[in-house]
C-alpha cells in the first residue's frame, strides 16, 4: 500500500513540475522551487524507511503542513497533494469511506477558484487508487492469515497423525502380547494337562503291559479318552481365536448407527442385504469412512430428520448408501469431503455418485471378484 | 483390438458444476459402444467435446491415437455426428443439405456428387431428394440428418439420441442403419436414455452417472453385477408333480421347482440353454404353455447401482 501512495505521490508531483515548467518555459527554473521539490521528496521518502508508527505519523504530519505551507508561499498548484496526504493518514487510522472523503474535500476552502477542477479531479483519482488498494491489501491480509491458518492446521495435523500412528504402533503391540499371553495360557490350561495327564496313563500302561494285560488296556482307554478331549479342546480354543470377519464391519456400522440415533435428533436406519461376508476388511473401512463422512454432511448441512444407511452386495458390485430426507441440492458442488470419498473408493477401484435431487445420497459403489 | 478413440480422464466444468468428471474409456474399432444415462447425466457433454464443440477443461480425447484438439482437422475429417437437436437446412432440398454437410469436409466434383448420393441411398430418401425437409416427418427428418453426417464416410459416427420423439417405423429404420453401418466396417458411439435400444444395438455399454462411467462393459457384463443367474418360467397344462430329475442335469441349472403349473428352474445368466431345456420337456411330453424368463434388464442395472430410474 505504502508503494501505491508512493507512486501517486510521485505521479502528482511530476505533474505539478511539468505544469509550472509550461507556464513558464523561458524563465530560470527558480532554485527555491527546485529546493522545495527535494526536500518535498526527501521527506516523504523518510515516510517510507522509517519503521515506527508514531514516527511515521509525525512525518506524514510534517509533509502536510509543507505541502500548505509550499501551496502558500510558492505554488498554489501543490494544493494537489494534499488528498494524498490526508489518504494516507487517513489509511494508516483506518478511518471510514465517508469521514475520508469528507476530510480530502475541505481544502476546497483554502484553494483558487480557477484550481478547482483539478483538485477535483486529483482528489477523485486518489481516492479511487485508495480504495482499490486498501481492497487489494484487505484481500491479501486475508489470504495470508488464510494460508497462515491453514500451515498452522496442516501442522498440528501432521503432528496429531504422527501421534496416533504412534498410538496405534503401541496398541497393535499391545493387543498381540496380550492376545499371545492369552492363546499360552489357555493352551497351558486346556491342552498342556490332558497332554500330561494321557501321558502318565500311557507310561503306566507301558509298564503294566506285561504283567496286567487288562489294566493296561484299561489305562491306554483313558489316555485316549483324554487326548480325544485335548484335541477337542484344541478345536475350541483355535475357533474362538479366529473372530467372524463380519463381526468388524457391519456391526461397527450398527454401532456407528445407534450411537447417531441417540446423539444426534434424527432417526437412523441400517439395512444390509446379501453375502455380506465377502466386504473385507479395506472395503469395510472405505464404507464406514464414507459413511461417516457423508452423516456428517447430513448433519451439517441437509436439515435431515432420517438418514439412512444401506450396505447392499451386488454380484460384483459391494453398494454401500447414505440417503437422507433432507432438502438436497440441485447442482452438487464438491467440496475436499466429497472428493475424499472418491479418492477412497477409486483406491480400491470403485466410484462415488452423488446425488442431490431427492434427499441427498451418496453412493458409494466398490468393485468385488465374485469367485 | 486397437482402439479407435481414447478418453482419458476428462473433465468439464461449468463454473462450479461439473457436468463429465474424471471420465475414461476407450472404444475399440468395429464396436457399437452404448452411452446410457439419464438426462443430464453428461451424455452429450461428453459427445460435445469429443466432437470438439465444447473445450475440454482437463484430460484427453485421442482419435485413432491422434489428440483431437492438436490434429483438429484430422479429428473432424474421421468423426461424423448427428446431434440430438436436428441440424438441417429447411429452405434446401435434401440432396442440397446432404451436399452441402460433405462440402464441408472437402469432397468435391463427381466424388460429392456421388457419395451424396450414396448417403441418401443409405437412409431411404433417394427418391425425396428434391424434396424440402419442412414437408418430411420427424424421422425422416432424422434420418437426413444422419445422412449429412455419414456422406463422408468418418471412423467413427456419434449418434446422440437419434431415436427421440419419432415414430416406430424410423426407428427401427435407423436402428437398423445403425448396424448396417457397423457392418461396413464403422465404429459407433451411441447415446440414449432409452434402455431397450442401447441393449438391442450396442456391443458394449458405459453407464453414466453424474458425469461418471459407474459400469461398463457388455450388457451380460452388465447385468452379471446383479446377479449371474436368471429364472425360466414355464407355464405347463398338469398341475399334476413331474418327474423333473433331468433338466436338473441341463448345463447351467442350478435348481428346478415346480409350482402346480408353473416350472421355475434357476439357470447361470451366461448359459443359453433355453432350447436345451425346452427340448427336455418335449421329449418327456410335457405339454408347455408359455415360457417366460426373468432376467434383470439394464433398467434394473441402472436402477440398483444409483436407486434411480433412467427417466427420472
Amino acid at each position: 500500500m505504502e508503494i501505491w501512495t508512493m507512486a501517486n505521490k510521485a505521479a502528482v508531483l511530476g505533474f505539478i513540475i511539468v505544469t509550472s515548467f509550461l507556464a513558464h518555459p523561458t524563465s530560470e527554473i527558480d532554485p527555491w522551487q527546485m529546493l522545495v521539490y527535494l526536500l518535498y521528496l526527501a521527506i516523504n521518502l523518510t515516510i517510507l524507511t522509517v519503521k515506527q508508527m508514531n514516527q511515521k505519523q509525525l512525518f506524514m504530519g510534517l509533509s502536510i503542513g509543507f505541502v500548505v505551507a509550499s501551496t502558500l508561499v510558492l505554488d498554489p498548484l501543490f494544493v494537489l497533494l494534499l488528498p494524498v496526504h490526508i489518504l494516507e493518514l487517513a489509511f494508516l487510522a483506518g478511518k471510514q469511506r465517508v469521514v475520508v472523503f469528507v476530510c480530502m474535500l475541505l481544502p476546497l476552502f483554502i484553494v483558487l477558484p480557477e484550481w478547482m477542477p483539478l483538485y477535483l479531479l486529483t482528489a477523485f483519482l486518489s481516492f479511487l487508487l485508495y480504495r482499490c488498494g486498501s481492497m487489494l491489501t484487505d484481500k491479501l491480509g486475508r489470504v495470508e492469515a488464510e494460508r497462515e491458518k491453514m500451515r498452522e492446521d496442516l501442522q498440528s495435523l501432521t503432528r496429531s497423525l504422527n501421534e496416533s500412528s504412534e498410538y496405534f504402533r503401541q496398541s497393535t503391540y499391545t493387543i498381540q502380547l496380550e492376545e499371545r499371553n492369552r492363546l499360552s495360557q489357555q493352551i497351558h490350561d486346556d491342552v498342556g494337562h490332558a497332554v500330561a495327564g494321557a501321558l502318565i496313563q500311557m507310561e503306566a500302561s507301558r509298564l503294566l503291559m506285561a504283567t496286567d494285560q487288562d489294566k493296561a488296556s484299561e489305562l491306554l482307554r483313558n489316555a485316549i479318552a483324554i487326548s480325544k478331549e485335548g484335541l477337542e479342546r484344541i478345536r475350541v480354543t483355535l475357533k474362538d481365536v479366529k473372530p467372524r470377519p463380519e463381526e468388524l464391519g457391519i456391526n461397527r456400522l450398527r454401532l456407528f448407527v445407534d450411537e447417531l440415533s441417540v446423539r444426534e435428533t434424527v432417526t437412523a436406519t441400517l439395512t444390509f442385504e446379501g453375502d455380506i461376508d465377502v466386504i473385507t476388511p479395506i472395503q469395510w473401512k472405505i464404507i464406514q469412512q464414507n459413511a461417516t463422512e457423508a452423516v456428517t454432511n447430513a448433519l451439517k448441512y441437509a436439515k435431515a430428520t432420517v438418514i439412512s444407511l444401506e450396505v447392499r452386495v451386488l454380484n460384483t458390485f459391494i453398494k454401500a448408501v447414505v440417503t437422507d430426507n433432507g432438502g438436497g441440492a440441485d447442482k452438487v458442488v464438491k467440496g475436499l469431503g466429497i472428493l475424499g470419498m472418491e479418492e477412497r473408493a477409486a483406491s480400491a477401484g470403485g466410484t462415488v455418485i452423488v446425488d442431490g435431487t431427492r434427499g441427498f445420497s451418496v453412493t458409494t459403489l466398490l468393485p468385488y471378484r465374485n469367485e | 483390438m486397437s482402439h479407435v478413440l481414447e478418453i482419458r480422464q476428462l473433465t468439464k466444468k461449468f463454473g462450479d458444476f461439473v457436468a463429465v468428471d474424471n471420465m475414461s474409456l476407450n472404444v475399440r474399432e468395429g464396436e457399437i459402444f452404448g452411452f446410457l444415462g439419464a438426462n443430464g447425466a453428461g451424455k452429450s457433454t461428453t459427445i460435445n467435446m469429443i466432437a470438439s464443440l465444447l473445450r475440454v477443461t482437463k484430460g484427453e480425447i485421442n482419435l485413432l491415437g491422434k489428440n483431437i484438439e492438436k490434429h483438429s482437422k484430422f479429428a473432424k475429417m474421421n468423426i461424423g455426428i448427428v446431434p440430438q437437436d436436428i441440424a438441417i437446412y429447411e429452405d434446401m432440398t435434401a440432396y442440397e443439405n446432404v451436399r452441402f454437410f460433405a462440402g464441408l469436409y472437402g469432397l468435391r466434383g463427381s466424388l460429392l456428387r456421388e457419395r451424396t448420393e450414396e448417403a441418401l441411398e443409405f437412409v431411404g430418401l433417394g427418391d425425396k431428394s428434391k424434396s424440402y425437409p419442412k414437408n418430411f416427418s420427424g424421422g425422416m427428418k432424422r434420418r437426413l440428418n444422419i445422412a449429412c453426417a455419414i456422406a463422408h464416410r468418418p471412423k467413427l459416427i456419434i449418434m446422440d439420441e437419434p431415436t427421440v420423439g419419432i415414430d416406430p417405423h424410423s426407428r427401427n429404420y435407423i436402428l437398423n442403419s445403425v448396424r448396417k453401418l457397423n457392418d461396413m466396417g464403422c465404429t459407433i458411439i451411441y447415446t440414449s436414455h432409452y434402455m431397450e435400444e442401447v441393449e438391442e444395438i450396442c456391443t458394449r455399454i458405459a453407464i453414466v452417472d453424474h458425469g461418471k462411467v459407474i459400469a461398463e462393459g457388455s450388457k451380460e457384463q452388465l447385468k452379471a453385477i446383479i446377479t449371474d443367474t436368471k429364472e425360466i418360467w414355464i407355464g405347463i397344462r398338469t398341475d399334476e408333480p413331474l418327474n423333473l430329475q433331468a433338466l436338473k442335469a441341463i448345463a447351467g441349472v442350478t435348481a428346478v421347482l415346480q409350482e402346480e403349473n408353473t416350472i421355475k428352474i434357476v439357470s447361470k445368466a451366461e448359459i443359453n440353454n433355453l432350447n436345451r431345456i425346452i427340448q427336455q420337456l418335449i421329449k418327456d411330453q410335457v405339454e408347455i404353455r408359455s415360457v417366460e424368463e426373468q432376467a434383470p434388464n439394464l433398467e434394473t442395472v441402472f436402477l440398483t447401482l444409483t436407486g434411480r430410474n433412467l427417466r427420472d
